[in-house]
């Protein structure tokens, strides 16, 4: 027998034992609904119909299963992230992958959506309160010398810019991009999120309190908890790449200074349930960061021991989770409205004009979502 | 599904293989076509009603011309009606000037058949060949589906003569050895087009991200030349992947490309460059016209204007138009430069840059925007490189390179030529642990996705 037949006999036998093996263990393996890893929902088994069938979404979705549910797809995912970026090509399912930190790739194909400005602005018009705006750069944004600049042709601070300009006069608008830019040797922002740090979020809190008319506590007064050192974000959730080191999640307290007294949350359904600002059972889910103020409901009241009858009305987004800590030693009571998550317009939960200062706290990324604030006016 | 996706390597191909081997001789053809339909239903079911919709208006036409291929005149009318039906086909998905015929028959406008370009290609050569009597036409439908829509054949198939089909179809056997030489070409496929097509195109796009004014010429270069790697790669590794699947069902096709790329002349370029689509033009366009007349211009004419056609084929408009002409243009004129006498190097150069100019035309959106990308090639924006440049070289060079030398024939060669059975022995051993570790880090490459199924081209 020649050498070239038994070599191909060899791989025949390899191969095909590889794809069995693959197939057998991805169909036998145990089926999970949920990654906690990637902090998505695996799609499930595909029910066969005709419609489906017909316009080739059938296949698609076993394509998907098969993919989801794939032998080792974690393993195999990160592996596409270390071959990738040690080939040189760094950008993964749309996360760019430094050493150093993972970074949002896509930024530059982001607007600002003009209907969430003019909603913003109504806002304002129809209320008596003072209105703030906070608008937070994602790490992208900070740190975009680290990205190349092909990706960079529609920058953070064009969009920032963009948003501020676009706000009416009457709306106060309070910079935290070149704070946060100016202090970006230090941990303010997760290595593998977009978002802010608690230490990144009390830098913005400082500049926000002065214009909302208070003095900010200083940094030493504040007793440091380290909840967990194994945080990895949405940006890992994306690429899974464990190249760069995990984060940390901390809890700032002031232990001698006012406390929650209570916390009440309404859910979409009309149900209130008292809890904890902080929950940390979270910990254990695909999303530890939700552990600073718990399951994402649309509504929060938090009532504090301050008693200077000051009530702030907070709309804000999940970079505003770890920021809302700082606010408690200032109010004494506090409505948070998350609009990602309501159903039934802002006027079920409160009326806004009960409060004579409102902030307005996002990332700049929410305002890519048109959407976000069709329910604010109602 | 495609080829390049987790449910074809991992459900479809081992399955496929299995149930095929434990067909009965007399059923393997019968089977094949089962699952070729199974494959077109995964992709949709309209996908499938398409292709069985077309491969019995072609069996029918065959069989009528057949009937009546002594009659020249009779037997013209249903070969008319037959390629009519094909060139509707074609221009109905290529090209929105028939969104009549789609609103009439329903058919959404998102719908893309895959591979419809190279199927018309096969259903004309097979209706003209059995018109001119080259061929009888195939009475069994089976074998005559198999030929039209065979899951190895569909996606971006070697487009073969029905002739060369038929002694295949009609003369084969699997041995365990075939299999493993087509897993290995399959994989071979799956690397072109998972590792090196899709990673150029990703070079590609981030020099076309800058805007064009801004570009310096170098970039120009890279990308263009991405892009052009990236093409080749992702055509011939579709074509391969078919192939190396075809081989484990006892199918021998032939290669689609020769090492077109980094030729030492256009007319190498020209004739190595997707062989059979080529071969197909010059065998049922340009050959028929030249027997017409004997003038040396006219042919010179004829020849540019299959090269058009070949350009069309790939990109029904002006940008298409120009690509086959640059191409046609410039294998006419090298003859007359050719007596000079020049060097191997100099003349890959000069082919690169042709070959480049031609790339500007395919990739452009238009024509005034491939003309821009022209100038800035030029050096038109005045900016030699930029920090993009840096970039660039210091994350896609070492790729950039590897996939250059891939895309030659030196390691081929390097081979072929040595004659020491030896290294001939190792590379055969070394083969199937090669494959192996390819096949992981292009499932790697896949698993997040599930597929990679980026064409560049629709065709």
């Amino acid at each position: 027998m020649k050498i070239s037949e038994i070599s191909g006999r060899i791989s025949a036998v390899m191969i095909i034992m590889a794809l069995s093996a693959e197939l057998i263990y991805t169909v036998s393996g145990k089926k999970y609904d949920f990654s906690l890893n990637e902090n998505r929902q695996l799609a499930s088994f595909p029910e066969f119909s005709f419609s489906a069938l017909k316009d080739g979404s059938y296949g698609k979705q076993l394509n998907e299963y098969i993919t989801d549910h794939f032998f080792m797809r974690e393993k195999w995912v990160s592996a596409q992230a270390y071959i990738k970026s040690g080939m040189g090509e760094k950008i993964m399912n749309g996360v760019y992958m430094d050493n150093e930190r993972l970074l949002d790739a896509e930024i530059s194909s982001r607007y600002i959506s003009e209907k969430n400005i003019n909603a913003v602005n109504r806002f304002f018009k129809n209320h008596t309160g003072m209105v703030y705006f906070t608008v937070v750069p994602t790490s992208s944004g900070v740190y975009d010398d680290i990205l190349p600049e092909y990706l960079l042709t529609n920058p953070e601070k064009n969009q920032i810019n963009a948003l501020y300009n676009g706000l009416t006069d009457g709306i106060r608008k309070i910079d935290a991009y070149n704070i946060l830019r100016m202090l970006n040797d230090n941990y303010i922002y997760y290595r593998n999120d977009t978002k802010l740090t608690s230490y990144g979020a009390y830098y913005v809190y400082r500049t926000v309190i002065q214009k909302l008319g208070f003095q900010p506590l200083s940094y030493d007064k504040y007793t440091i908890k380290h909840i967990t050192s194994d945080f990895r974000g949405n940006l890992y959730n994306k690429c899974l790449y464990n190249g760069t080191k995990s984060d940390i999640l901390d809890i700032y307290n002031y232990s001698v200074g006012a406390e929650v007294t209570g916390c009440t949350a309404y859910s979409n359904n009309g149900m209130t349930y008292r809890k904890t600002l902080n929950d940390e059972s979270f910990l254990e889910s695909g999303d530890m960061y939700r552990m600073y103020i718990g399951k994402e409901e649309p509504f929060i009241k938090i009532k504090t021991s301050v008693n200077n009858e000051k009530k702030l009305l907070l709309i804000k987004d999940s970079y505003a989770d770890c920021f809302i800590q700082f606010l408690i030693q200032h109010y004494s009571e506090i409505a948070i409205i998350s609009p990602e998550n309501m159903e039934k317009p802002i006027s079920s939960f409160i009326n806004p004009d009960n409060y004579e200062q409102t902030l307005f706290l996002f990332g700049i990324d929410s305002m890519n979502n048109e959407n976000l604030f069709d329910l604010i006016n109602k | 599904m495609t080829y390049s996706s987790l449910l074809f390597i991992y459900g479809f191909l081992p399955l496929s293989l299995l149930i095929y081997w434990f067909t009965p001789e007399k059923m393997k053809n019968t089977s094949l076509l089962l699952l070729s339909m199974l494959f077109c239903a995964l992709n949709s079911f309209r996908f499938l009603k398409f292709i069985v919709g077309y491969t019995l208006i072609n069996y029918f036409a065959g069989l009528f011309i057949g009937k009546f291929r002594n009659k020249k005149i009779i037997s013209a009318i249903p070969l008319f009606l037959g390629i009519s039906a094909d060139v509707i086909m074609f221009f109905m998905f290529r090209t929105d000037f028939l969104d009549i015929f789609k609103d009439k028959l329903k058919i959404p406008y998102e719908f893309f058949p895959v591979g419809v370009s190279f199927i018309t290609l096969t259903a004309i050569g097979y209706l003209i060949d059995i018109y001119k009597k080259c061929i009888r036409p195939e009475f069994d439908i089976v074998k005559f589906s198999l030929y039209m829509m065979m899951f190895p054949l569909i996606i971006m198939r070697p487009v073969i003569r029905y002739n060369t089909f038929r002694r295949m179809i009609n003369d084969r056997k699997v041995t365990l050895c075939d299999t493993g030489t087509g897993l290995t070409i399959f994989v071979k496929g799956l690397v072109k087009k998972v590792i090196a097509g899709d990673t150029m195109y990703a070079m590609y796009i981030a020099v076309k991200s800058v805007d064009i004014w801004n570009m310096s010429s170098v970039n120009a270069w890279f990308g263009m030349t991405a892009y052009l790697l990236s093409l080749y790669f992702t055509l011939s590794g579709m074509a391969d992947m078919g192939a190396g699947t075809g081989y484990c069902f006892g199918f021998r096709f032939p290669h689609s490309f020769n090492y077109p790329v980094f030729s030492n002349k256009m007319r190498d370029f020209a004739s190595n460059w997707h062989i059979q689509i080529i071969y197909w033009f010059r065998r049922y366009m340009s050959k028929p016209l030249c027997e017409m007349g004997k003038s040396h211009v006219y042919r010179k004419i004829i020849f540019i204007s299959a090269w058009c056609c070949v350009g069309l084929w790939y990109r029904f408009d002006m940008n298409g138009l120009l690509w086959g002409g640059i191409i046609g243009l410039t294998v006419v004129l090298e003859k007359y430069i050719r007596r000079f006498r020049i060097l191997k190097i100099t003349g890959i150069i000069y082919t690169y840059v042709i070959t480049i100019i031609g790339m500007v035309f395919l990739s452009g959106e238009n024509i005034g925007q491939s003309l821009n990308y022209l100038l800035v090639l030029l050096g038109g924006n005045k900016i030699f490189a930029d920090s993009l440049t840096l970039y660039l070289l210091k994350y896609y060079i070492v790729l950039m390179l590897i996939c250059t030398y891939c895309s030659t024939s030196l390691f081929r060669n390097m081979v072929m030529r040595s004659g020491k059975s030896r290294i001939k022995s190792v590379i055969a051993l070394l083969s199937p642990v090669v494959t192996l570790v390819m096949l992981a880090l292009c499932t790697a490459l896949i698993s997040y996705m599930g597929s990679s199924e980026l064409y560049l081209i629709s065709l």
